[in-house]
């Protein structure tokens, strides 16, 4: 199989094979199942950010009719263990937190009493009877340079938001190599910028829901739940509730978006408790509200101090920077955020020659819900550094800034980079000149001169984008294979079993193109299953981009196996040899001599049900047409070798992206007229759902850098309550997105293919603040924060008017 | 407790109901239309539009004792049959769904806005669906699709 070969699946626009349910309303989310004499849950959530839990009666709740279980955090603790951690790395600081609070809440909407009720409005009714007494505390609102001994800390040091931590450090990364202090003095230019994005994060338009059932007979808990990582979500609930994990089965049909965010056992496991406690199904179905005020809705909130050393021809010699994070309450054991920290410090160089780097990186607490995960995961953190940096450098040397991101850009594959993973292959600068020619650069400009004429702020961004696919993170519940398993059924149809989890990237469609290629039958004929924790092999699910790398190639892996066990089958039939053999159309034929064939279904039939054993498959030792595969590739290592360096990536993408902005200077409103994208993650396996992560990706990240924020007040109190608060992009105000492919394919993974979905995120925030500073350069604004709403960038003009 | 009756995708129903009930609780627990999905419980997402005598309606926002005497149309009743109608084939072919919660709104929303406009403009368009959104950001293969769908032949 080639890529040329039009006769393959892979490589088409294959309409999907899940849009017939989801266009008619009947696919399963999991609120849309209730078992019979379905409980439904209410939460109790605190009104404070940071106070101690005096007392709480849940008496008058239990009472109230309908009401059949009340519980808060003190008498739930004999029925569950603490939330387990999702990454256990030394040195890290881990909170001891359970499903209800215990002691003292740590942020606005912590769950401190749980109902369950016949109907979801009687269990609301009974929250209003649960009397909580609280003594409030100082919040802690704030995380710097000063709690992490950067900078002064002067007179008043916060209190701490664990009374048993050291201080509100969380986590701690400190890397360096190559000679930094020689690179920095050789330079002829030192370029430093502070770069800070705010608080924003995903917002899966479907909220977390969960239906539990735990059978008091058996001891079996069953659990529906919109997550990410069903089998993770499943070891984890046996760890917290002290059952086998054999017992235990997961459920994740149809999830409603995710984008990293549903990947940790929170809340969820709140339903579970109140099942085990009534021995009846518990359904648990999360309000917007909820998930804003409580849910793991930050995931982005940074400030890099970052430093470029060049030489005067543009060559980059070193780079230096200090990163924070306020990663809320918890970035490692409530929610899974923290290690985007890691990644960008691994990736802060992004796709450009500099063989001398320093990083050190801080996650701090605050009294703020936990810090999700969410598409970008760090490779933005480094992104939006290195490209404002450069993009600074370049005005500095009064080198064009694409001219001098050419010069540095990295073209030869493979390519060790400084922190230690390996760019497998890549076309940074071919990116970069089909994005020059697609945006018509010199056209562009002259634009942009007339209309500065005319008095009017068009701005020109450009920057270049590396796109790291398929992580693992060291130490964590989120390792590095996937596993797969391909049935070819007697009647020739097949059914391809996979550990990764669907959220919307359309693995249903493009696993079926995958196998049907190897089979020799259509993507119809391949039925895909997923989410049951009962039925598909142990896999990892959805985050950091893998599926098509891991999981692709585990399906492919097991479906070429079944291939090559039909193609000997076949040829005991045919009498022909299997390596003179191919499969396509439904059939078996021999190369060059395509009248003698035989169908698939044929062979199938008779391999399952020809008399005798090693009828057709003579001498091997597998009988069926079945195998089960996992990928995993050697070109990752979480050992840290004798630099400290790690290949947590084994995939990468490459891209430029470019946009043009107008700046209304009166009212600081910017309005994004155009974004240009060009990518290369490898091989494509279905182009339309290809564009559709790119562009999905590229106007969720203009949302963020544009106008989402999650606002609080003086009290650590939640401003954005309502999605009329926490505005995310509509039709009329996304920009117009044009998308362009180059296929450069992965030499390390099977067909070619490379991870993707994440790089508009990665690279958006540096192209619209690239953009805007163009804009404003009659002004001589620098644009380094977000988010660029009207009255921000109206300051920016006003201060230097 | 009201007594309500409302044909709902051509079935007439009578149930009791609290009249605190929503319209979108009564479509989804009571009479199992799970194809209504609720997103943000303000009126905003319009994951739970449904056509209310024809007209588009966030069934969040409107009691099911408002409904009495309606005729309700839900996602699922937009094509009977076990088919689907054309703006249903219009988002498929376009490529409009990702993880398909929003979807079902949008449909029905697009339904609603091609029975008053036959073949809306773009602008037509962004403005008769802002109120709807999709997270997972399909928006241009959207606009596609309800061109689509209005160019059709009926």
């Amino acid at each position: 199989m080639t890529a040329t070969d039009e006769r393959n699946w892979v490589g088409r626009r294959v309409p999907r094979q899940e849009d017939a349910r989801l266009v008619t309303g009947t696919g399963t989310f999991a609120d849309d199942v209730a078992p019979a004499g379905t409980l439904h849950t209410a939460i109790l959530r605190s009104p404070h950010a940071h106070a101690r839990i005096v007392s709480v009666d849940t008496a008058r709740a239990r009472a109230m009719p309908g009401v059949a279980a009340a519980i808060a955090g003190e008498e739930a603790k004999a029925h569950w263990s603490p939330l387990g951690a999702n990454f256990e790395i030394p040195g890290m600081q881990l909170p001891t937190a359970y499903g209800l609070a215990v002691g003292k809440v740590v942020y606005e909407g912590e769950p401190v009493a749980a109902v369950a009720a016949e109907s979801r409005y009687l269990a609301e009714d009974a929250l209003e009877a649960i009397e909580v007494s609280y003594e409030p505390l100082e919040p802690v609102l704030e995380f710097d340079a000063s709690d992490c001994g950067w900078a002064d800390a002067g007179a008043a040091r916060r209190p701490l938001v664990y009374d048993d931590w050291t201080d509100n450090v969380q986590f701690i990364w400190d890397f360096a190599f190559g000679d930094v202090a020689g690179a920095f003095e050789a330079a002829d230019v030192v370029v430093r910028e502070r770069v800070a994005v705010h608080r924003y994060g995903a917002m899966p338009l479907e909220p977390r829901a969960v239906v539990a059932e735990f059978d008091p007979g058996t001891r079996a808990l069953t659990v529906r739940v919109s997550t990410q990582v069903p089998h993770q979500m499943r070891s984890q609930y046996a760890r917290i509730f002290g059952l086998p994990e054999s017992s235990i089965r997961v459920l994740a049909a149809d999830v409603g978006g995710g984008y990293g965010a549903k990947g940790q056992a929170d809340v969820d496991i709140i339903p579970i408790l109140l099942s085990i406690l009534t021995g009846r199904p518990v359904k648990w179905a999360e309000t917007r509200e909820e998930w804003l005020v409580g849910g793991p809705t930050g995931s982005r909130h940074y400030v890099h101090d970052g430093e470029l050393a060049l030489r005067a021809d543009g060559t980059m010699l070193g780079l230096r920077d200090y990163v924070l994070a306020d990663v809320g309450c918890d970035g490692a054991v409530r929610a899974i955020g923290l290690a985007a920290l890691i990644v960008a410090s691994n990736y802060n160089p992004g796709p450009y020659r500099i063989e001398a780097y320093e990083v050190h990186a801080r996650a701090g607490v605050t009294n703020k819900s936990p810090y999700g995960a969410y598409r970008g995961y760090g490779k933005d953190i480094a992104n939006q550094l290195i490209e404002r940096l450069v993009d600074r450098a370049a005005a500095e040397l009064g080198i064009d800034p694409l001219e001098l991101r050419r010069r540095n850009l990295i073209t030869d594959f493979p390519h060790e980079i400084c922190t230690g993973p390996i760019l497998e292959s890549g076309s940074f600068a071919e990116c970069l000149d089909l994005l020059e020619e697609k945006m018509d650069l010199p056209a562009l400009r002259a634009e942009q001169e007339r209309a500065r004429a005319g008095g009017r702020h068009l701005g020109i961004g450009v920057v270049s984008t590396l796109e790291p696919s398929a992580g693992a993170i060291p130490m964590s519940i989120f390792s590095g294979f996937e596993s797969a398993t391909v049935r070819l059924h007697p009647d020739g149809t097949a059914t391809a079993l996979t550990g990764l989890q669907p959220i919307g990237q359309g693995i249903q469609t493009s696993y079926a193109q995958v196998v049907a290629d190897c089979l020799g039958l259509t993507p119809d004929d391949v039925r895909v299953k997923w989410g049951d924790t009962e039925s598909v092999p142990y896999g990892l699910g959805a985050f950091a981009s893998r599926g098509a790398t891991f999981g692709v190639s585990a399906a492919h892996k097991a479906a070429s196996e079944v291939r090559r066990r039909l193609l000997v089958a076949a040829g005991t039939l045919l009498e022909a040899a299997p390596e003179d053999l191919d499969a396509r159309d439904g059939h078996v034929a021999v190369r060059g001599a395509p009248a003698k064939r035989i169908s698939i279904a044929e062979v199938a039939r008779a391999t399952y049900f020809l008399p005798g054993p090693y009828a057709l498959l003579p001498g091997e030792p597998d009988q069926s047409l079945e195998a089960t595969a996992v990928y995993t590739n050697p070109e990752v290592s979480w050992q840290p070798d004798e630099h400290g360096r790690l290949r947590i990536y084994p995939t990468h993408g490459s891209g430029a992206i470019g946009c043009l902005v107008e700046v209304d200077a009166e009212t600081g409103q910017v309005a994004v007229q155009r974004i240009w994208y060009v990518h290369d993650a490898g091989r494509i396996i279905n182009p339309a759902i290809a564009e559709g992560q790119m562009i999905g990706s590229s106007i969720q990240a203009f949302g963020g850098t544009m106008f989402e924020q999650d606002a609080y007040d003086d009290e650590g109190r939640v401003l954005t309550r309502t999605l009329s608060d926490y505005q995310v992009p509509n039709l009329l105000s996304v920009p117009e997105i044009e998308v362009f492919h180059i296929e450069t394919p992965s030499p390390i993974t099977p067909l070619g293919t490379k991870g993707l979905g994440e790089g508009g995120h990665i690279g958006i925030g540096a192209v619209l603040l690239s953009a805007v500073e163009d804009a404003l350069r009659p002004f001589g604004a620098k644009v380094m924060d977000t988010p660029l709403t009207p009255d921000r960038v109206l300051a920016l003009i006003d201060a230097e008017r | 407790m009201s007594a309500i009756r409302a044909v709902v995708n051509g079935v007439e129903h009578e149930r009791e109901v609290e009249p605190r009930v929503l319209l979108l609780d009564l479509l989804r627990a009571e009479l199992g239309l799970t194809g209504t999905h609720s997103g943000c419980d303000d009126g905003v997402c319009g994951a739970c539009t449904v056509l209310v005598d024809g007209a588009p309606v966030k069934s969040c926002l409107m009691l099911a004792v408002q409904a009495d005497g309606a005729e309700v149309t839900t996602v699922e009743g937009l094509a009977r049959d076990g088919g689907r109608s054309a703006v249903q084939e219009a988002f498929i072919a376009a490529g409009a769904v990702q993880c398909g919660y929003c979807t079902p709104g949008f449909v029905v929303a697009a339904t609603a806005l091609l029975e008053r406009i036959p073949a809306p403009s773009d602008e037509q368009i962004r403005e008769g669906l802002v109120g709807n959104l999709c997270r997972c950001g399909c928006y241009p293969q959207i606009r596609r699709a309800v061109r689509q769908a209005g160019e059709a032949p009926a």
